[in-house]
């Protein structure tokens, strides 16, 4: 019997605001409904409580801009949400379940490498943060990250468009036509890390039948090919046909023959704001196809009527748009800054837009080249005309000279700070944490 | 001055005891005849020794019945009829009782999606639901719908339906147990409905016996969540487990007011075990579990395991084994095979039995050349090491059931449980022995219990009632369900209640307190819920939970 893992935290008490979509009430009927089936009664579903993530925890794989304080005040639901994302993700791990279900609020995966507040309702990045937390602690080393979300999962994009370990694959409706309006299938990844990342914007209207036809014709092969260590499913449910944000047409018994197609070591909640049209019966499909139970008896109550894109209208697109994606070459711009270590160091400007409080990060991306390793990187990063702050990322796997390269310029930061506020050095190969403040210098974590 | 008689009617042995003003006066022991409960009870009072029976204020009683009548089958035969609309396939839960699946669905906010399928109904005629002949029982239909909690329509309609052709069908509802979990309720009601026959038999014997007596004390049954409540209101499920839950009031009883304890109550075969926090008992966040059916049944956190002083020691390759099981008394109190009294005798710490043979049990354990006073020490010490490793891992679990607790809201993470410093009372027959051993392994004080071979008496005597009001109000589709009566009403105040709501519950409160006819004071008050419910980014209305308990608690204290 498999064992299935629940971290249910629905974060009864906390909104980003009265009427706001991630309010208290979202996963409200979802707990009646799973409550109700009595699927915490099922042999094989063990049931986990929640922990908050350290502070130690996030910056190793989020920079908190301009430093961690300046979050604090509205960080805790956010860092219980990562809390149980690795809380349940050491538990299949360690081989204490087969597979989970991290049930949580908020989400997380429109959060990137660099965090100045929050933007499509996330502000930390669960699923990053447990990954990263299982290479560092557990030694795991290749991760695929799916994401079927309705929206385009940038933030985890960001995280780790330059990792060669991490495949990330995004479903999502055209960002042409939803929010945040990226993920198409140009973006494949930086220059050590191409082709390790795959967008597959679909057409509004897509149904089940496109999707898992998608998923078994072009996404199963990539994730075999790549055979991770474990697979982590950021599974919004947003293409449900009554989500009120986007225009899919998926169904929960959908939901549940994709959980059962992926079958991923971790789902993890990310979006989904139909919270009585599909939320409870979605989050039920899941579950019930994680423990191995039939699903096809969930059903909502609403039927869909409004037309469907059909198989036969979907496979020339998907055709175009596979042929386009093996067109795109690698084409990187080389931007060498004088005090920059040797090596070549490819530029990648990147603009965020934080859509909840309504300002622009401005970034400088800077990534080394290299054929050993992830390669280290180096972030400038302001918010719209505030002093910048600095990233420096000294990657999993690093070689010797990515390593030093890594500290030579975090010691120019040190020594030349005079446009400079904040920096943090992630030397996620040693593990090690060191923040620079103006104000309280250098610290390590 | 107060008077409190407390029995415990037990499949073998009934207990009780007379208590005056915090004083216990008399105990007595006798055994149950179960073929006359009344004489058995008749016994047991004269043997309290009462001066003046019109003095008696209260009279509580703890029983086995139901539980035994449940574990060893002897209920009443129950038709199960559910409404289990879509979702989770209802064989996805293994059901202990045959059951029938009709047409009709209801919704989480408690609306109907479908209606039920009178031609399903017709059918029911032959599903054996006809009157019944003459001298039997009429039969016992139990109907329960998913989602009945929030709206009860399909079960009250075809209960009324079934009662048309069949007035005399005993009908249970599943919505009475308004909790959420349609599996557990569905073997609740049934259950509940399956013993019902018996309990009224049990009780109308408690009102002769005590009539006979010329008693006019109310009497009240001890439930598993360690209240009292009138025997006339109690629902007789709700009596399984209170030996469990009256052993840790009899400890409650004998302890300080505000300390968090480990209950530990070793018998012949079992060790019983509770957790008190800072004066409360535990209660389980799970409804009970007995034999195969999983229960809405609220009740204390305890955990029974097979160990006690009588368990069997056998020899192995390794040593020795502590086996679950008993095979009589231990060696030296005349029995065949050696046990943890033998090793407890040995080892000087306790005074019954016979010291010889504890040594000729034991050594009957070691090879014929390590039979020498060394190994035999050795011996004894890791048999009783072994004993209290059960003991703590059991305790540890408890703890584990306690600290994690899963929670729902940020306040809650962000406040987690404190550390407690834990004081022991260990009591029952093999207390003594174990003590030191405890103490040693657990690093805190352990105190042994009195009065261990009637604390389930003890412990009935001494429980008042709890009282548990949880209210979910739904203010845009105007209704409110109160989960432990399953009262479902009409809403008429404001979409947006406030300070409202906090009467409303209170006034539930008093109300339910009144029909229980049970006396609430210092009510503890859960801090409520508010969902805002939006629709189209406006707010509507509001989904609000929340409730107001009496916790388990004795009415005093015993001196000892």
């Amino acid at each position: 019997m498999k064992r299935t893992g629940i971290l249910f935290f629905p974060a009864f008490d906390w909104s980003l605001g009265d009427s706001h979509p991630e309010r208290e009430e979202r996963l409200l009927y979802t707990q009646e409904q799973l409550f109700e089936e009595g699927i915490l009664d099922l042999p094989q579903i063990k049931q986990f409580s929640p922990r908050v993530a350290t502070r130690h925890e996030v910056l190793r794989t989020q920079a908190l801009f301009p430093n961690s304080e300046a979050h604090t005040s509205t960080l805790d639901a956010h860092l219980i949400a990562a809390g149980s994302a690795i809380l349940l993700g050491e538990a299949r791990v360690r081989g204490d379940i087969a597979n989970g279900f991290v049930l949580a609020r908020p989400p997380g995966h429109h959060s990137g490498a660099t965090v100045w507040g929050n933007r499509g309702f996330c502000t930390l990045n669960n699923e990053a943060i447990l990954v990263n937390h299982l290479r560092a602690q557990f030694g795991i080393q290749k991760i695929a990250i799916v994401d079927t979300d309705v929206h385009h999962g940038d933030g985890t994009q960001d995280i780790f468009y330059h990792d060669p370990n991490v495949l990330f694959i995004s479903l999502h409706q055209d960002g042409r036509t939803l929010y945040p309006g990226t993920g198409f299938v140009n973006e494949k990844g930086g220059p050590n890390a191409w082709n390790q990342t795959l967008n597959i914007p679909l057409p509004p209207g897509t149904g089940d039948e496109g999707y898992h036809y998608v998923l078994e014709n072009w996404v199963l092969p990539q994730l075999q090919a790549f055979a991770p260590d474990l697979i982590i499913n950021s599974a919004g449910q947003d293409n449900h046909f009554t989500d009120p944000l986007a225009s899919m047409n998926l169904t929960a018994g959908g939901y549940g023959r994709i959980t059962e197609l992926l079958q991923p070591d971790l789902a993890v909640l990310e979006g989904g704001y139909s919270i009585e049209g599909a939320l409870p019966y979605v989050n039920l499909a899941i579950l019930l196809a994680l423990a191995g139970e039939d699903y096809h008896h969930v059903r909502e109550p609403q039927k869909l009527d409004h037309p469907v894109l059909t198989l036969a209208s979907l496979k020339p697109y998907l055709q175009e748009l596979k042929k386009q994606h093996q067109t795109f070459k690698p084409n990187f711009t080389i931007q060498n800054k004088e005090f920059f270590p040797q090596g070549n160091w490819i530029y990648i400007p990147h603009n965020v837009y934080y859509d909840t409080e309504g300002f622009q990060e401005t970034r400088h991306d800077y990534i080394r080249q290299c054929s050993h390793c992830a390669g280290t990187i180096y972030i400038e990063s302001r918010r719209s005309s505030s002093p910048q702050s600095i990233l420096v990322r000294i990657p999993f796997q690093a070689c010797p000279e990515c390593e030093q390269a890594g500290y030579d310029l975090w010691d120019h930061l040190l020594h030349h700070s005079e446009h400079t506020s904040s920096g943090l050095l992630q030397n996620q190969l040693h593990d090690k944490l060191f923040v620079w403040e103006r104000k309280e210098g250098l610290t390590q974590l | 001055m107060s008077n409190q008689v407390g029995i415990d009617v037990g499949g073998t042995y009934t207990d009780a005891v007379f208590i005056h003003d915090g004083n216990i006066q008399h105990t007595a022991k006798i055994p149950t005849r179960s073929e006359n409960i009344v004489e058995t009870l008749l016994d047991a009072f004269d043997s309290l020794n009462f001066v003046d029976e019109t003095s008696i204020d209260q009279i509580s009683v703890s029983t086995t019945l139901v539980t035994n009548a449940i574990l060893q089958d002897r209920m009443t035969p129950v038709k199960l009829l559910l409404f289990s609309g879509n979702g989770m396939k209802v064989d996805a839960l293994p059901w202990p009782v045959s059951y029938r699946e009709l047409s009709g669905e209801i919704d989480f906010r408690g609306r109907e999606i479908e209606p039920p399928d009178q031609g399903e109904w017709e059918k029911l005629k032959s599903f054996d639901l006809g009157e019944p002949a003459l001298g039997e029982k009429p039969a016992h239909v139990a109907i329960v719908g998913k989602f009945s909690h929030r709206n009860s329509l399909h079960e009250e309609q075809l209960a009324s339906y079934l009662r048309q052709s069949n007035p005399s069908l005993q009908i249970a509802l599943g919505h009475e147990w308004g909790q959420a979990n349609f599996y557990r309720r569905s073997l609740t009601t049934y259950l509940n409905l399956g013993v019902s026959d018996l309990y009224h038999q049990f009780a109308q014997q408690l009102q002769t016996a005590v009539r006979t007596r010329k008693i006019n004390a109310p009497i009240s049954i001890l439930k598993a969540d360690g209240g009292v409540l009138p025997l006339a209101k109690l629902r007789p499920i709700d009596s399984i487990y209170s030996g469990p839950a009256a052993s840790v009031l009899a400890a409650l009883a004998q302890n300080e007011t505000s300390t968090s304890s480990i209950i530990v109550d070793i018998g012949g075969t079992t060790t019983d075990l509770g957790l008190v926090l800072s004066g409360a008992p535990l209660l389980s966040s799970k409804g009970a579990q007995i034999g195969p059916f999983a229960t809405l049944v609220r009740s204390l956190a305890v955990r029974s395991i097979p160990v006690g002083g009588d368990s069997v020691l056998r020899a192995t390759e390794q040593g020795f084994s502590l086996e679950s099981y008993r095979h009589g008394p231990a060696y030296c109190l005349g029995g065949n095979v050696p046990t943890p009294t033998d090793a407890m005798r040995y080892l000087g710490l306790i005074s019954y039995g016979n010291e010889q043979l504890a040594e000729e049990g034991l050594a009957s354990i070691l090879p014929q050349e390590r039979r020498s006073p060394k190994f035999l020490h050795e011996l004894a010490t890791a048999v009783m090491e072994t004993m209290v490793d059960r003991i703590v891992e059991a305790i540890n679990s408890l703890k584990r059931e306690w600290q994690e607790e899963p929670a729902y809201k940020v306040w809650e993470v962000l406040h987690p449980h404190e550390n407690q410093t834990f004081h022991t009372l260990v009591s029952g027959g093999g207390a003594r022995g174990i003590t030191a051993a405890l103490e040693k392994r657990l690093r805190t004080p352990v105190q042994l219990g009195c009065y261990s071979e009637i604390s389930n008496a003890l412990g009935a005597a001494m429980a008042r009632p709890t009282f548990d009001c949880t209210l979910h109000l739904d203010t845009y589709l105007k209704h409110y369900r109160v989960a432990e009566t399953g009262e479902q009403g009409k809403w008429k105040g404001s979409l947006r209640p406030y300070l409202e709501v906090e009467e409303f519950l209170d006034t539930l409160a008093q109300q339910q307190a009144v029909r229980y006819g049970i006396k609430i004071q210092d009510l503890e008050k859960d801090p409520f819920d508010f969902f805002p419910i939006v629709q189209g980014y406006k707010t509507v209305g509001q989904i609000v939970r929340g409730a107001v308990h009496q916790r388990p608690g004795v009415i005093g204290r015993v001196s000892i």
